[in-house]
């Protein structure tokens, strides 16, 4: 403690900023007791103790920045969700110019192109307004997000699994299952990621668009390559998660309460299951969610370059490529609205997955 | 070290041979013959059983691999499906000075913008100097680059209308050629590219200088008295480059994959967009052309950070 504090007080003569002892070296929190966590564990054991998780959800929830994000990505999941059966019932009967009367399950749906109503600015009728051929843009967008919502969902669902089944067998055992991991990776990270992704959907994407549409939700209205992209994603990110956990794993496999099962004789399926896999929680939380705007990014990528959903579906890379020409015009919200709206769900990752690192892992932090 | 290089090189190769055999296979496996694709709704068996022939697909695949690499060496990748009676090689080659300037200056960029901020964000550590800097940069750091591209074309266009400024909000103009009217095709795209590096980059440097200003030798260096110019220019800036030339080289690999969206937004004829015609075309000789070249960056871009790995640190031996 001592020595740090000179050590600092070297490091910062004239040149550095004045006020730089009143923050502290970042390499010595969790050594010294000043940071607020420490400070409220302390106080938090004379009434009841707290798990560490409990401790980790409460360094969470001091956090602002990150609970802004939870917030606002738990609005975005539930418009996605519920936000269509709503809207489709909001609204009156309407009768188009030429006669015809629409209900606004008709004139909200996401895959109708009302012709009648191209490049309308935000309104009663259409809250985010049109797009050049008439799309709703907030019914379009709704759909946009429960389409990054099951990508991420499907990807994450595989990368976690395969992650950790492979992470935690390489990490344990070692020997051929770590060897055959490591080269895999190799080649994984030596290959561009998203080119592998376009070649597995331009050369398997037909074959998805006549085989897999008529899958419910997941491949109908030109979701077909939705499964197809998802699992080419996830088949790109799990060589990383695999590495996390194999890493953990071999921390934790030294820790003696692991030496202490094997003492009592417990089999290695149940030192796995109950004492492994359980301690690496908090790794995988914060690997995934840091994922997932990955994925997201990807899914709309694929899509905006034409590979990925396709009309009349609907996803947030598509309705930016299909608005892209109304930069050029006055209506360039049509374009913006998607890319604000992704920018705004991938910050929202990156900085919920920022603080659940700072959360469950405090040491880490710079 | 050059028992090292021919170790590395051998390496290299293998992956070269195992990207290849990977893209090779994807064609091969394809559900959908790309004969099938040229014959379009006009299908003859009989055509179609001479046209594989002719195009050599109806062989076993490790023959079929074989002429591809042999064809590979002498820089023959065949014919495209798509334009035909062009060679892929013609169509490729039209493409790549635009995709490597773009590159290249964007990487150039990338650094002249990265370091300078990750350094004044170390040595104004947790002041909010550089909170502010650190927080702009995770911001443009994490936005989809394609997301920065539409914005910048958007304020183009408003700039256009508002300012007079005139500019083209795409295209390319002639590729290393630096007239204004160049320039004014150039900077917009080049920016977009640098932008989300440099954020990454000032992040590795910021870390990189502070852990080099915790080091003994700086101690000793400010107290004999060095003035602060010295001891950061002379003795941190060296020390503290060694985890940024590793990007460098890694950068280089990932320049063409990262102007995939650019091409696209900005409708540069590049490489990357000939990329992505020919996939959604699926014309595999082009396919295969491109990822064959691209793979030769990745690898040549891991050649070159260990070269300059060796060269910038003396303590590296191999």
């Amino acid at each position: 403690m001592d020595t740090t504090n000179r050590n600092q007080d070297l490091t910062t003569p004239g040149v550095m900023v004045p006020g730089n002892s009143t923050h502290p070296d970042p390499s010595q929190i969790g050594s010294t007791p000043p940071t607020p966590g420490s400070d409220n564990v302390s106080a938090g054991t004379t009434q009841k103790s707290l798990t560490p998780f409990q401790e980790s959800m409460k360094r969470l929830r001091r956090d602002k920045r990150a609970m802004v994000s939870a917030f606002l990505l738990l609005f975005f999941v539930l418009i996605a969700i519920v936000g269509p059966p709503i809207y489709m019932h909001i609204g009156g009967t309407v009768t188009t110019p030429e006669g015809i009367k629409m209900s606004p399950a008709i004139y909200h749906s996401p895959f109708r192109n009302n012709l009648d109503y191209e490049d309308l600015a935000p309104n009663g009728m259409f809250w985010l307004g049109t797009d050049a051929v008439g799309h709703d843009l907030l019914a379009r967008l709704m759909q946009s997000l429960l389409i990054s919502l099951i990508a991420a969902v499907l990807v994450e669902i595989i990368d976690i699994s395969f992650g950790i089944t492979v992470g935690v067998l390489a990490g344990f055992y070692g020997g051929w299952i770590d060897q055959i991991l490591a080269r895999f990776t190799d080649i994984m990270f030596a290959f561009p990621s998203f080119l592998f992704l376009m070649l597995l959907a331009a050369i398997f994407g037909p074959w998805a668009d006549t085989h897999l549409n008529n899958i419910p939700i997941l491949g109908q209205n030109g979701n077909a390559r939705l499964l197809l992209i998802s699992l080419a994603v996830a088949l790109t990110s799990w060589p990383a998660m695999a590495r996390y956990v194999r890493g953990q794993t071999l921390q934790i496999k030294e820790s003696q309460y692991i030496e202490a099962a094997r003492t009592s004789g417990t089999n290695d399926f149940k030192i796995l299951t109950r004492h492994i896999v359980p301690n690496l929680f908090s790794i995988v939380i914060v690997a995934s969610t840091l994922n997932i705007s990955n994925t997201i990014i990807n899914e709309a990528g694929i899509s905006m370059l034409g590979l990925g959903v396709k009309a009349p579906g609907s996803s947030l890379g598509l309705m930016i490529s299909d608005s892209l020409g109304s930069i050029e015009t006055p209506h360039s919200w049509e374009v913006l609205l998607p890319c604000i709206v992704l920018a705004i769900i991938v910050l929202a990752f990156s900085f919920l997955g920022d603080g659940l690192r700072d959360a469950f892992d405090p040491r880490s932090k710079d | 070290m050059v028992q090292f290089l021919v170790k590395r090189l051998i390496g290299l190769i293998f992956v070269l041979i195992g990207v290849t055999f990977i893209t090779f296979m994807m064609g091969y496996w394809s559900p959908i013959t790309p004969v099938q694709i040229l014959m379009g709704n006009h299908f003859d068996p009989q055509l179609y059983n001479q046209l594989m022939h002719q195009y050599g697909l109806d062989l076993p695949w490790y023959q079929q691999y074989y002429n591809f690499l042999v064809n590979l060496i002498h820089l023959n990748f065949g014919q495209s499906y798509q334009h035909r009676g062009e060679s892929v090689w013609s169509i490729i080659a039209q493409g790549v000075p635009i995709t490597l300037e773009l590159g290249f200056w964007g990487l150039i960029l990338q650094f002249v913008i990265g370091v300078p901020l990750g350094i004044l964000s170390a040595l104004k550590a947790n002041t909010w100097i550089d909170t502010a800097n650190m927080g702009t940069l995770l911001f443009l750091y994490a936005i989809p680059v394609f997301v920065l591209a539409v914005f910048v074309r958007v304020v183009i266009v408003w700039l256009d209308l508002n300012a007079g400024a005139n500019w083209p909000p795409t295209g390319w103009g002639t590729p290393w050629a630096y007239d204004w009217t160049d320039l004014q095709y150039k900077i917009a795209p080049i920016l977009v590219f640098a932008i989300g590096g440099a954020a990454y980059i000032a992040r590795m440097a910021r870390t990189s200088f502070l852990e080099v200003f915790r080091q003994d030798y700086i101690r000793t260096a400010r107290a004999k008295g060095l003035i602060e110019r010295i001891v950061i220019y002379r003795h941190a800036f060296r020390n503290a480059l060694i985890p940024l030339v590793t990007i460098f080289g890694l950068s280089i690999g990932f320049l063409v994959t990262g102007s995939f969206f650019i091409e696209n937004i900005f409708n540069i004829p590049g490489i990357a967009n000939t990329t992505i015609v020919s996939v959604t075309g699926q014309d595999f000789p082009v396919i295969q052309g491109t990822t064959v070249i691209l793979a030769v960056f990745v690898v040549l871009g891991n050649l070159i950070s260990d070269i300059l790995y060796t060269i910038i640190d003396p303590r590296i031996k191999y």
